[in-house]
């Protein structure tokens, strides 16, 4: 498309500035954005950032508090570097979040489409569907799931995407049948386009934002969820790091040795925070109603 | 020594935050509190093995014999004499006369008739019916005698007579409760009588006025407290500090890593006993790929630093096992611990190389094709974990695979049952080396407790000549070799020797720790408060 049709095609307008500076604008949004991408990179690069072995224990430096030497974060109850167990903790809980979002939230999203796009038939029985699983707590889902197929990663991947698939349905759902009623749809309709592709060119792509949005403040509560799955043994089997059963495991040393429950909380904390902080800032930053 | 400054000042910090709450709500004169971890699901004693049923039902009854401190001696009960006759076959017991139960009934023969059928009865479904031995026939004689007829002798009866399981209860009170029996309400002989049950919460018990049969072991035959409550506080550092802020009197519940503090601080007393027989272990199914192999479970027994995970789990307050067994316990062989190997990782290498066991590409060693790979099971709790994390990395060390899989407490026991795993740990309570090798290693206890399918016809033999044999040097003969046959073949890893230690509050004198099936208190006959 040349420039001359963009100008005719579009009303007037000052130029809109893009996404990342309208996002960056806010302080909060640019310090939990580099927090969110130092944390990824932490964790995708833990293998060469680890001082150590994620594994191999040393029963003579248990508990060595924060400070000492070789161990600025200190050890845990088996005498690992804990900055390592940090590092491959991310690691686990990260993907575990990302694979519980991803999974999770595009059957929420397939689900979503088909009810808002095929209302007459599927709308009802989807939602309702839909409102069953909402009526599970997360927790409990996790400890069934647990109770058949045994602690494990798998167990809290399948649990947080059990939780994840109703509520991206319903955002999902929403928006979409706000854009069914726009008039670009019946024009493409009218030009006689199928359903599969009607829902890919025209329906989905409007919906993006609010999915973005969703996924970003989800991908924190997911984590949260999946630490708590793990804190109560339901998740990452020994010797995995995991930063629930992290700490989970430094609980019974809260007296003795605060810093194995301490810093792997702490860095539960630093996550959730930063992703809600981003999601708040990109559902302001994506808001049409916000923009100028 | 940093680490110490800090674990006391936490203590102490610990300790100072509820302490206007805990003269708000201090304890009742002549009450005590005993903090514990867990209930039971009953307090109906043959079908119960929960140590939290046990440490309860010791003080709501009693026993025909008693077990003194040593863990070895029997001593009078409800029995005041017994005598066993020539073929070891038949038991006399002479009962005491002065005897009743909590609702004032006297004490008879007939109780006793009535107690132990009621054990072997399959209607009671009693999972710890073989302990009452091979039964012919248990006979009042007059009102204050029994005899208790077996079709073969029964070395440890006595022993098994003087266990929980074995109280003796009121014929009346069961028919009326029938399967409430222990849930709604109890009626026993012993020093405190049932008032009521809170499940997970409290159970509370009050002075039985007239009981002063108390086991000689004893400086007074009758209690000294009014009323005892077991309170229940799961969460362990709450249970420690409702302990030194005088909201609870005494527990044997103390997480292993503030055993040595408390010891050091001035305002709690703890006791401890040397013949404590609760051993941490690691089972090997003996018939499953891997762990079938001899050269694997040697290898891993050589493997394992087991000083140094006992002690990164317990911080002291348990002792490395040697052997199987430990060293106090009646029956026990110190040639058959000769032959457990001990720690050295070299050697472990080297048995695996002559045993074929090769290195593969990702450091774990293979052998026909079959990875060193094995599942181990567990229940969840701090002390499993921690030990199997640090066998973990050891074996790591050597290039086998252990992977670990711990259950919730709900699950556990079902998943234990099952063949779906290679390895498991465990911790149990003994009385006799004969009690814990007739438990896990008799053929016919498969599935459970014989865990390791551990099927050997020169083991049974033995076992049962350990049990039956009327020599005393014949049955010390026999599980000796029992003994041996199976530290040669190492089914198990022996881990450690859980200590027993009780932590009681400034106002509680006169507490000994006993330990008789992991209970502490047993009757607590001596404990008294000082305000």
């Amino acid at each position: 498309m040349s420039a001359a049709t963009d100008t005719t095609d579009q009303p007037v307008a000052p130029p809109r500035p893009g996404l990342l500076s309208r996002l960056l604008r806010d302080p909060g949004a640019a310090i939990s954005l580099v927090m969110v991408i130092l944390l990824i990179g932490a964790a995708v690069f833990a293998p060469w950032l680890a001082p150590t072995d994620p594994y191999d224990n040393d029963l003579t430096k248990a508990m060595q508090p924060p400070g000492s030497e070789g161990l600025p974060l200190g050890a845990d109850a088996q005498g690992r570097d804990l900055i390592t167990r940090l590092l491959f903790g991310l690691r686990v809980s990260l993907s575990m979040g990302f694979a519980a979002v991803a999974i999770g939230g595009s059957i929420g999203a397939v689900l979503g489409f088909l009810a808002a796009f095929y209302q007459r038939w599927l709308d009802g029985p989807i939602m309702r569907l839909m409102d069953m699983l909402l009526s599970f707590p997360a927790i409990l889902v996790g400890l069934a799931i647990a109770a058949i197929f045994g602690p494990g990663l798998v167990s809290v991947v399948i649990a947080l995407s059990v939780a994840t698939v109703p509520l991206m349905a319903r955002i999902v759902r929403g928006s979409a049948l706000v854009v069914m009623r726009l008039d670009f749809i019946e024009a493409a309709r009218a030009t006689g386009m199928t359903d599969g592709r009607l829902i890919f060119r025209h329906l989905a792509p409007n919906c993006l934002s609010a999915i973005f949005v969703f996924v970003t403040l989800r991908f924190g509560q997911v984590i949260l969820l999946g630490s708590a799955l793990s804190f109560l043994g339901l998740g990452a089997q020994p010797p995995i790091p995991e930063l629930g059963a992290m700490a989970s495991e430094g609980r019974n040393f809260l007296f003795f040795a605060p810093h194995i429950a301490v810093v792997p909380c702490a860095v539960i904390f630093l996550i959730v925070l930063a992703f809600n902080v981003l999601g708040d800032a990109l559902r302001d930053a994506l808001d049409p109603r916000l923009r100028f | 020594m940093i680490r110490t400054t800090i674990g006391a000042a936490a203590l102490a910090l610990a300790a100072a935050l509820p302490m206007q709450q805990a003269a708000a709500q201090a304890n009742p004169r002549n009450t005590l509190q005993i903090l514990r971890a867990l209930d039971s699901d009953n307090y109906d004693p043959p079908r119960s093995t929960a140590r939290a049923a046990s440490e309860v039902l010791y003080m709501m009854s009693d026993t025909l014999v008693s077990l003194d401190w040593d863990m070895a001696t029997v001593r009078p009960g409800l029995a005041e004499r017994w005598s066993v006759s020539e073929d070891g076959k038949t038991y006399t017991f002479h009962l005491r006369r002065d005897v009743t139960f909590c609702d004032g009934k006297p004490f008879t023969a007939r109780d006793v008739v009535f107690t132990i059928n009621r054990w072997l009865d399959p209607a009671t479904r009693s999972p710890v019916r073989w302990r009452a031995g091979p039964v012919k026939e248990i006979r009042a004689v007059d009102d204050y005698t029994v005899e208790y007829e077996l079709t073969a002798p029964y070395g440890e009866l006595l022993y098994q007579l003087s266990l929980s399981f074995a109280s003796i209860v009121d014929q009346a009170t069961v028919e009326r409760l029938g399967p409430n029996f222990g849930v709604q309400g109890f009626n026993g002989t012993g020093p405190y009588c049932w008032v009521s049950w809170t499940p997970r919460q409290d159970m509370v018990l009050q002075r039985h006025p007239r009981y002063n049969w108390g086991p000689p072991i004893y400086q007074n035959p009758a209690p000294q407290v009014d009323r005892v409550v077991w309170r229940l506080i799961p969460e362990s550092q709450t249970r420690i500090a409702a302990l030194q802020t005088g909201q609870g009197d005494i527990t044997q519940y103390i997480p292993h890593i503030a055993v040595q503090q408390l010891r050091r601080m001035p305002n709690i007393r703890m006791s401890t006993q040397e013949s404590y027989f609760w051993d941490y272990f690691i089972g090997f199914k003996v018939d499953k790929p891997v762990v079938s192999d001899p050269v694997i479970r040697r290898a891993i027994n050589l493997g394992v630093n087991r000083p140094a995970l006992v002690q990164a789990t317990f911080f002291g307050a348990a002792t490395p096992m040697r052997g199987y067994l430990n060293p106090n316990v009646s029956g026990y062989d110190s040639a058959a611990s000769e032959l457990v190997p001990q720690f050295n990782a070299d050697e472990a290498r080297r048995v695996l190389d002559a045993g074929g066991w090769v290195a593969g590409s990702d450091g774990v060693r293979v052998k026909d094709g079959q990875r060193a790979t094995f599942v181990v099971y567990g229940s969840q709790g701090e002390a499993n974990r921690q030990m199997l994390e640090s066998m973990q990395a050891d074996l790591r060390r050597i290039g086998i695979e252990m992977r670990i899989q711990l259950w919730d407490g709900t699950v556990v026991w079902g998943r234990l049952a099952t063949q779906e795993f290679d390895a498991f740990i465990m911790s149990y309570p003994y009385v006799t080396a004969s009690d814990a090798f007739s438990l896990y290693f008799a053929s016919q206890n498969r599935p459970t407790p014989n865990r390791m399918n551990w099927v050997d016809a020169t083991t049974d033999e033995a076992l049962v000549q350990s049990r039956t044999a009327v020599d005393p040097a014949v049955r010390a003969e026999a599980i000796a070799r029992a003994q041996r046959i199976i530290a040669e073949n190492n089914v198990w890893l022996p881990l450690a020797h859980e200590q027993l230690w009780v932590a009681s509050a400034q106002r509680v004198e006169g507490v000994r720790a006993h330990g008789i099936y992991g209970a502490a208190l047993y009757k607590g006959l001596d404990i008294r408060l000082t305000r």
